[in-house]
């Protein structure tokens, strides 16, 4: 209720102001601090107060929590301990309604009563994270308690990071707080070592992949929005010949696992099991990358605030500077 | 008789025929000159030599050695249970193994194919157990039909635990899904050596049981009186059964189809005889299987498709032509 702020207020002062909001509404609908947000489609969504009950998708409390915007609750696509965007953040007070890929416990956040529901919309899926086609069918209910919008998944992550600073200075957030400043500033800092590493080693090419025991999957730049912030940094990433246009992935057999030979291999590290599954595979050394130990990970699809990117890119450049860009031409 | 020693010959020459085209065809192209120098003179540093050694030459073994046990425990299990649907899938078996494989990656974090395989062992033999003793429950004891019945009951039982366990870890799901769709591709030399002693005393062992089998296959009452002990009989193949399909399936991953249509084409071959279906079934079952193998690793390059979904994409539509030709039910 837009009363909130008053409520420290008389009682009777309190439901005579409630009466004078309802009779009034319509006709100013200004007088409480409203609250809109629109979100890459176009779509606005419009509340008649600054919403302080939000749900969020994980990812987005990832990007959200840094900047000091706390959702009551989250929904994770995987227990909360294997979900690497969470990592490192204070999640106390906040309630799980989800924790598997599409499912979304709809009698716990209905209990919460919130006001608005944020997650990043897939521009490819046409959805917000959580509402995908083939997610849990009683997900869209989650419309009838409250609307959702929320950033755009895009080419870059910094840009998503922005968009996430946008978001969060319109639900009250004070940027200039000084952990927020510092994190921002840890971030230029490491993307200037970043890109001095990879511009003091022009003939660098590097790889991403994800390893099965069935086949050596090679990740296409344009698929993953760290990765093309990678490329706009100068960072060399072999461009895998795709299937078809809508692919992330080309599909090497273990026989062709030489294909592309890079000077740097970044793993796919969602999982922490990826990289054993590569090293166990005999023809992983056939990538003379993998041979020579020039290995890294690859923070794959999760960056969402700017410490972790810092200490992602600070892994990148230490990795980077420790490798022969020669090893291959 | 001689028609049928003729036609294991033919069989044991194609299933040379498979096995030289599974060293040699892959999705990489090899030439026979460079396979050849791989075999001989081998050249630790050369990626086409490790190829042929550490890539081709397991898988290949690893699919004989599957191929026939599938063959040849479907053709026990239909024999013993009289269910001309039987396969390694009926009495629990495949999925015993895939809760203990799941089990072992969400709560032990096992992670490696070799680690899994005695996980599978594990859980087809509990599974295999399990369904045993429930249709054992009442004066009659384990009759076919009970054991089919409690086999669909507890396989549904323990499918429901593991999905409970894939939907909640995206991780155990990555794991198990290249797993759970049965594969020869990644089988290294030491998951060879982990499963072939198994595979061959149960093949062994298999062929053994053709007398027991012709037995059990009049039906109970023709077979005591014929001197067999029913109920012994049927539990030692249904052992038997059990491990070629338990260290099948913790070799490859659940693999639809060979163990059922396999038995289905030799008796098409040989007549109701198990002492020729048997063996018939252990020839034609690596055919199948290294065959589907090899058309996986070129149809998608370059990638691969895994032996599982080849199977079951050849599987199904030939045994519904099967089925349509001839009258399954004659067990």
């Amino acid at each position: 209720m837009a009363n909130v702020k008053f409520a420290g207020g008389f009682a009777m002062l309190k439901s005579m102001l409630v009466a004078a909001l309802l009779f009034s509404f319509a006709a100013t609908p200004g007088l409480a601090a409203e609250w809109s947000y629109t979100d890459g489609t176009g779509q606005t969504v419009t509340l008649d107060h600054v919403p302080n009950r939000i749900v969020m998708h994980a990812n987005t409390a990832a990007g959200l929590i840094p900047l000091g915007i706390r959702p009551i609750a989250i929904y994770v696509d995987s227990p909360v301990a294997e979900d690497k965007s969470l990592q490192g953040l204070d999640l106390s007070g906040i309630e799980i309604v989800g924790e598997a890929w599409g499912q979304i416990d709809i009698e716990k956040v209905a209990a919460l009563q919130p006001d608005l529901f944020l997650a990043e919309w897939w521009p490819l899926d046409k959805a917000f994270s959580g509402l995908e086609s083939g997610a849990g069918s009683t997900n869209q209910q989650i419309l009838k308690l409250a609307p959702i919008t929320g950033p755009t998944q895009g080419d870059s992550i910094v840009k998503l990071i922005g968009d996430y600073e946008t978001l969060a200075r319109s639900l009250g957030a004070n940027l200039d707080d000084p952990q927020i400043v510092a994190d921002k500033a840890a971030f230029e800092t490491a993307l200037g070592k970043f890109k001095a590493a990879v511009a003091s080693k022009p003939n660098l090419t590097a790889l991403p992949v994800w390893a099965g025991t069935d086949a050596l999957y090679v990740a296409a730049t344009q698929g993953s929005s760290e990765l093309m912030d990678f490329a706009g940094w100068g960072l060399k990433l072999i461009t895998p010949e795709l299937a078809d246009d809508r692919g992330y992935w080309e599909t090497l057999s273990w026989e062709q696992a030489d294909k592309y030979q890079p000077d740097l291999l970044l793993v796919d590290n969602r999982s922490d099991t990826t990289m054993q599954t590569a090293a166990a595979q005999p023809m992983w050394t056939s990538i003379k990358a993998a041979a020579a130990g020039q290995v890294t990970g690859w923070p794959a699809f999760w960056l969402r605030n700017y410490k972790a990117y810092a200490q992602a890119l600070d892994k990148l450049s230490a990795a980077i500077d420790g490798a022969d860009e020669n090893l291959t031409n | 008789m001689p028609a049928r020693a003729g036609g294991l010959l033919v069989l044991a020459i194609g299933l040379l025929a498979v096995l030289f085209a599974s060293v040699t065809v892959g999705a990489r192209p090899i030439s026979l000159a460079d396979v050849w120098a791989a075999l001989t003179t081998v050249d630790p540093d050369s990626t086409t030599h490790r190829i042929i050694l550490e890539l081709r030459l397991p898988r290949t073994l690893v699919g004989l050695l599957v191929g026939a046990a599938l063959g040849l425990s479907g053709a026990i299990l239909q024999g013993a249970t009289r269910n001309p649907l039987a396969d390694p899938g009926l009495l629990g078996i495949e999925a015993g193994a895939a809760l203990c494989v799941v089990l072992g990656i969400a709560v032990f974090g096992i992670s490696t194919l070799s680690g899994y395989v005695w996980l599978a062992f594990l859980g087809a033999g509990i599974a295999t157990v399990v369904v045993y003793a429930i249709a054992s429950m009442g004066r009659e004891g384990a009759t076919p039909v009970k054991l089919a019945l409690s086999g669909a009951a507890v396989t549904a039982a323990l499918y429901s635990v593991t999905s409970a366990f894939l939907i909640t870890s995206v991780t155990t799901l990555d794991q198990i899904r290249f797993w759970q769709v049965g594969a020869l591709s990644g089988r290294t030399m030491d998951i060879l050596w982990q499963v072939a002693p198994f595979l061959g005393a149960g093949i062994l062992l298999a062929l053994t049981t053709g007398r027991i089998l012709d037995g059990l296959s009049l039906g109970e009452d023709v077979a005591r009186g014929l001197g067999q002990r029913v109920q012994l009989s049927r539990a030692y193949v249904g052992f038997v059964a059990v491990i070629l399909a338990g260290a099948a399936v913790a070799a490859c991953g659940p693999i639809a189809f060979v163990g059922l249509t396999i038995p289905h084409v030799a008796r098409a071959m040989t007549g109701p005889n198990y002492r020729w279906i048997l063996p018939f079934s252990m020839l034609l079952g690596p055919i199948l299987l290294l065959g589907a193998d090899i058309v996986g690793r070129v149809i998608a390059p370059p990638g691969e498709l895994q032996v599982g979904i080849v199977t079951a994409a050849i599987g199904a539509p030939f045994f519904i032509a099967f089925v349509r030709r001839r009258k399954l039910a004659e067990l």
